[in-house]
């Protein structure tokens, strides 16, 4: 699939509002990165993450709160939970499991964003 | 102050004064204390951006001009070691042994100006300041603009001293923010931060610069109109949001907003400029305890609307920021406004304790002989004398012709110099004196004074600035230096030779001013004016006093206006010094100022009125809307008329469920460029009135910006909670009002939900602004120009306020701008102070450097009557011919008549055509000189 996101974020409406497009021209993050805005963690599912990569992301991941101040109480611990399932189903394809990420970031930070999408360009590199 | 104790008339106030540990008549400000000083503090002046030494000055223009020590970190004081800065300085004005000294004044009043206070760094912190290097405030990145500040107007950022190539302003930092305690809005920041953003921007074209701001408060005089022209010209980005906080990602600044559709954004910038705003004066609470004056709910200085310089304690008054946040032209308004009220109350105390300062009579014959001139050279400590040569160009001075005496000095300002110069004038009978030295500008009175002293004309100095000219700019070049220097003083010995004494003549003032306009400002004007002493004749037009005042329901701050109204009309008509003429026009004005004659027309009858000055009150008008279904619907009112029918009780809205009110009607881009500054705040006083009399009834306000500005951002934050709906709309896309079959409908744009809506209203308000009255008449009279939205000109924007270019006219009120109750009020105050000041003088005296027309060369063409922008040139008949001649009372010597006189039939006192050609040939003459020793 041609311009397809290399690195798919999920992340809620707490974690960020961060707007790709300035950030990308700006030079603070890399090309192909895309942002999937979900009302909260929570409601990720497994097969959105599998779908990720089935359109050709070559890594995924979800930032969600910091576990003891999500807004929805326990919205990213289940996100987690899902991540670590959603791993091992990679692993079962034959896909490197650390090609798929959870983060828990301050709340509306910028740079915690950022920084996750550093971690996943330097996995899909080594 | 320490305590203040007493009544109004007779205050005892202790004061503590800090020692400077330098002696101010001494200190001649060269600046090498700070030199030598080893301790470094932080310069405050500069926002902590630089460090300056323990002993230092301000700013070059601080008054005293002179500097002083930081007892906090000098050595000498804390550790009795150092002393360097007492053995360096060769004016020994150093003096450790100063204390604390405590003063007791006795005085009738008491005036409080203690300006703002800081925003709180815990909040700036919120916004990265003080985490993220490249956050500033607009403070510092005044600093960082100006061409005196630590970068010479170089804007660098903090962090790595580069050059920033995108820059964002956050505005409301620290106002409009309850969270921080500053629910108030602090008016000036929309416009400092365009004019910050325009200075930048000159400095570095390339900077990319973004603004975000909630609503655009720039409702000044001329304000929109400037905002527009530097928005378009350097293509500023205004967003229109409220940034929550500053992040740092990479070393870079991020800010992530919600425009006005509800989209996120985030953007990436190399500074951030955070547009702190005004708070009340940190040290309110400690005024308020030691004079008694009450506070408001902000900390501000409580005053009324009626009387918005008067403190909650007779006697003591306030002006400027600590009234309520301000700019500059309100803080000077004001402050004169201020000096009134204290005119007012010590009126039996004026002239009881003026000095007469009497010269000998000047020595004719002295004059009649050939010039002796005396060169004084100044070494200014090492001002001067550490690049030019000082002996070599008073010797030089000495080789010039009609040169008697040729000396140096060390500081020829200082008491003992310039005693000594006059002993040497008197000794040598000198009647030409050459003061190589620094600027006219700042020390050439101190000269003349000196002059007449001892009975010479002070127009027979002639100054060379070799210390801004020589020395300062040509620091590296000592022997150029040095012979440009011989130059100077070359140059000003010519024109010395051919200097004349001028007479400093005075005119007398007819002790009577004329108010034109009896509106509020109008009749406060002629009040204080009749309070301070002197007689007022107040014309206005209708048959009746009161202007624009009569229409008004309630001021904003709930006081019933007919109260204020009849308070001043009474006080008016029974003033013995007012006379009032009702049903009268001003016809015609001739004169000048202290000799000013009118003609009143009164029924078809004229009358003469001599007067000394005049205040222009004309007001202005409610604008008459068009369109809108004005006139066409009795729905649709103007907010005047909304009052006027709710002072008539509220059975109107008996069967009324909806209210509607459009702001801008006719003002920012319609038939009107200007802001009319109130209705915002109309609008929503009103629309809470509504409120109060139908809870339930719904109110919507359409609006461009909402500009409650000040204090008056409460209110609108009230109608906010109590439910009145708010829809911002485009200047190009105003909303639109229908007929519908079962009534009125409003059509309008919103723009967050990105739809056009049709809101039902049983009765639509027009905020339709201020209009000029029909000033063309009597500008033409005055020769006060008009601005182009056809207000009164003001004579600096900033500094003159309420005085036009032509001497002893006053403006006030509506007539200089649109504006509320409040203002109006302080400015017809500060006019009223201004027009006191030749009145009480009683003479009005005149510079001498006029300009003079030789009726024999003169040819009658009227240029320079036209050209002359202080009408100070009339031309009259001499044996049938038309003649030009100077009114010596009104000109200012700025020259304009001189170098267009097609026949140069006019000079200019002290800067005669021979003079000056003079001086241009001993300028020449160096060069024949110069080239002749090359050959």
């Amino acid at each position: 699939m041609a311009n397809m996101a290399k690195i798919v974020g999920f992340c809620c409406n707490y974690t960020s509002q961060v707007s790709k497009d300035v950030l990308e021209r700006e030079g603070v993050i890399g090309e192909g990165v895309e942002f999937r805005r979900l009302p909260c963690t929570g409601r990720l599912e497994i097969p959105m993450l599998l779908d990720a990569f089935t359109e050709g992301a070559e890594a995924v991941f979800v930032a969600g709160c910091r576990i003891e101040g999500c807004h929805n109480k326990s919205g990213s611990l289940r996100a987690s939970k899902r991540v670590k399932y959603a791993k091992a189903l990679l692993e079962e394809l034959g896909i490197d499991g650390a090609r798929l990420e959870m983060f828990f970031t301050k709340r509306g930070s910028t740079a915690d964003i950022v920084d996750a999408v550093k971690v996943m360009e330097d996995r899909i590199k080594s | 102050m320490r305590k203040v104790a007493g009544e109004a008339g007779n205050f005892t106030v202790e004061i503590l004064k800090e020692p400077r540990y330098i002696d101010e008549d001494k200190c001649t400000a060269c600046g090498t204390c700070t030199m030598y000083c080893p301790r470094p503090v932080v310069d405050w002046y500069n926002e902590r951006l630089e460090v300056t030494r323990a002993p230092h000055i301000d700013y070059a223009q601080a008054i005293p001009a002179s500097y002083y020590i930081d007892a906090k970190a000098c050595l000498r004081i804390n550790h009795e070691t150092c002393n360097l800065c007492a053995q360096t300085c060769t004016a020994g004005a150093i003096d450790f042994s100063q204390r604390p000294r405590t003063m007791e004044l006795n005085v009738g009043s008491i005036v409080l100006t203690p300006g703002f206070g800081r925003i709180d760094d815990d909040i700036l912190r919120r916004f990265g300041y003080g985490v993220y290097p490249d956050v500033v405030t607009s403070l510092e990145f005044e600093r960082l603009t100006c061409a005196s500040g630590p970068t010479e107007g170089h804007i660098v950022r903090p962090s790595d001293e580069k050059t920033p190539k995108k820059v964002a302003f956050l505005q409301c930092i620290g106002s409009r923010d309850e969270s921080c305690g500053n629910g108030f809005c602090s008016t000036v920041c929309c416009m400092y931060a365009i004019k910050e953003a325009s200075v930048a921007k000159e400095h570095e074209p390339d900077l990319d610069i973004t603004l975000f701001f909630m609503d655009i408060r720039t409702m000044g005089k001329g304000f929109d109109a400037f905002r527009e022209e530097a928005v378009k010209k350097y293509g500023f980005n205004i967003v229109r949001a409220r940034v929550p906080k500053v992040e740092e990602v990479d070393g870079r600044l991020v800010l992530n907003y919600v425009e006005e559709d509800g989209t996120s954004k985030s953007d990436v910038f190399d500074m951030v400029v955070l547009s702190v705003g005004l708070s009340p004066p940190e040290d309110a609470e400690i005024i308020s305890e030691k004079t008694g004056i009450e506070l408001n709910q902000h900390s501000f200085c409580k005053t009324t609307q009626a009387s918005p310089l008067s403190t909650t304690v007779d006697g003591v008054y306030v002006a400027g920021a600590f009234q309520g946040p301000k700019d500059i032209p309100e803080s000077v308004t004001q402050a004169s406004g201020v000096a009134a009220n204290v005119s007012e109350l010590l009126k039996e105390a004026r002239g009881t304790r003026a000095v007469t300062v009497s010269y000998p009579d000047e020595d004719k014959a002295l004059m009649e002989e050939e010039p002796r001139i005396g060169v004084f050279v100044c070494h200014c400590g090492v001002n001067i004398a550490g690049v030019v040569d000082v002996k070599a160009v008073r010797d030089y001075a000495g080789s010039l012709p009609n040169v008697v005496l040729y000396e140096d000095t060390l500081y020829s300002c200082s008491q003992d110099a310039l005693k000594h110069i006059a002993e040497r004038i008197r000794d040598e009978r000198l009647n030409r004196v050459v003061i190589a030295a620094c600027s006219p500008r700042t020390h050439e009175p101190l000269f003349q004074e000196t002059l007449r002293s001892i009975g010479l004309n002070p127009a027979l100095i002639e100054m060379a600035n070799i210390r801004d000219q020589c020395a300062w700019v040509h620091a590296q070049e000592p022997e150029a230096a040095t012979e440009k220097s011989k130059d100077l003083v070359r140059m000003a010995v010519a024109k010395a030779r051919l200097l004349e004494p001028l007479q400093q003549p005075t005119v007398d003032v007819t002790p009577c001013a004329l108010v034109i306009g009896g509106g509020a400002s109008g009749m406060t004007a002629a009040l204080s004016i009749a309070d301070q002493g002197y007689k007022v004749v107040l014309v206005e037009r209708e048959k009746e006093l009161g202007g624009n005042l009569r229409r008004l329901g309630c001021t904003f701050d709930g006081e019933e206006a007919k109260k204020v109204l009849n308070s001043l009309i009474t006080d008016v008509k029974r003033h013995k010094l007012i006379e009032v003429m009702i049903s009268c026009e001003v016809k015609n004005v001739s004169g000048y100022i202290g000799n000013f004659t009118t003609t009143v027309e009164h029924n078809g009858k004229s009358e003469l009125i001599n007067h000394g000055v005049i205040v222009v009150a004309t007001g202005g008008r409610e604008y008459k809307p068009k369109g809108y279904l004005y006139g066409d619907s009795d729905r649709v009112l103007t907010q005047l008329e909304l009052e006027a029918r709710l002072s008539k009780g509220k059975s109107f809205l008996r069967n009324a469920s909806r209210v509607v009110m459009i702001q801008c009607v006719g003002s920012r881009g319609e038939d009107m460029s200007h802001c009319s500054k109130i209705c915002c705040t109309q609008a929503v006083k009103n629309a809470l009135k509504l409120k109060e009399a139908r809870p339930e009834l719904d109110v919507f306000i359409l609006y461009g910006d909402m500009r409650t500005y000040g204090l008056y951002e409460d209110m609108y934050r009230e109608a906010r909670l109590k439910g009145i709906k708010f829809i911002r709309f485009d200047a190009d896309r105003r909303p639109e009002v229908v007929k519908k079959s079962r009534g009125l409908s409003v059509k309008v744009f919103d723009k967050i939900i990105g739809e056009e809506l049709e809101i039902p209203a049983s009765y639509v308000v027009l905020s339709v602004g201020i209009s000029p009255a029909a000033n063309e008449g009597l500008s033409q009279m005055l020769k006060a120009p008009l601005t182009k939205d056809g207000f009164f000109l003001e004579a600096h924007a900033k500094l003159r306020p309420v005085e036009v270019a032509v001497d002893g006219v006053y403006i006030c009120g509506l007539s200089h701008g649109a504006k509320g109750l409040e203002e109006s009020i302080a400015q017809a105050k500060a006019a009223a102070s201004k027009a006191v000041i030749p009145l009480a003088k009683g003479k009005v005296s005149v510079a001498p450097i006029v300009s003079h027309v030789d009726e024999k060369k003169c040819i009658g063409c009227g240029i320079c009557a036209s050209l002359c922008p202080f009408s100070a040139i009339e031309l009259i008949k001499v044996d049938k011919k038309r003649k030009a001649r100077t009114i010596t009372a009104s000109c200012k010597g700025c020259g304009i008549c001189a170098s267009h006189c097609p026949t140069i039939a006019i000079s200019m006192g002290g800067f005669t055509d021979e003079a000056i050609f003079a001086q241009i040939h001993a300028f020449g003459q160096g060069l024949e000189q110069g080239i002749n020793e090359e050959n």
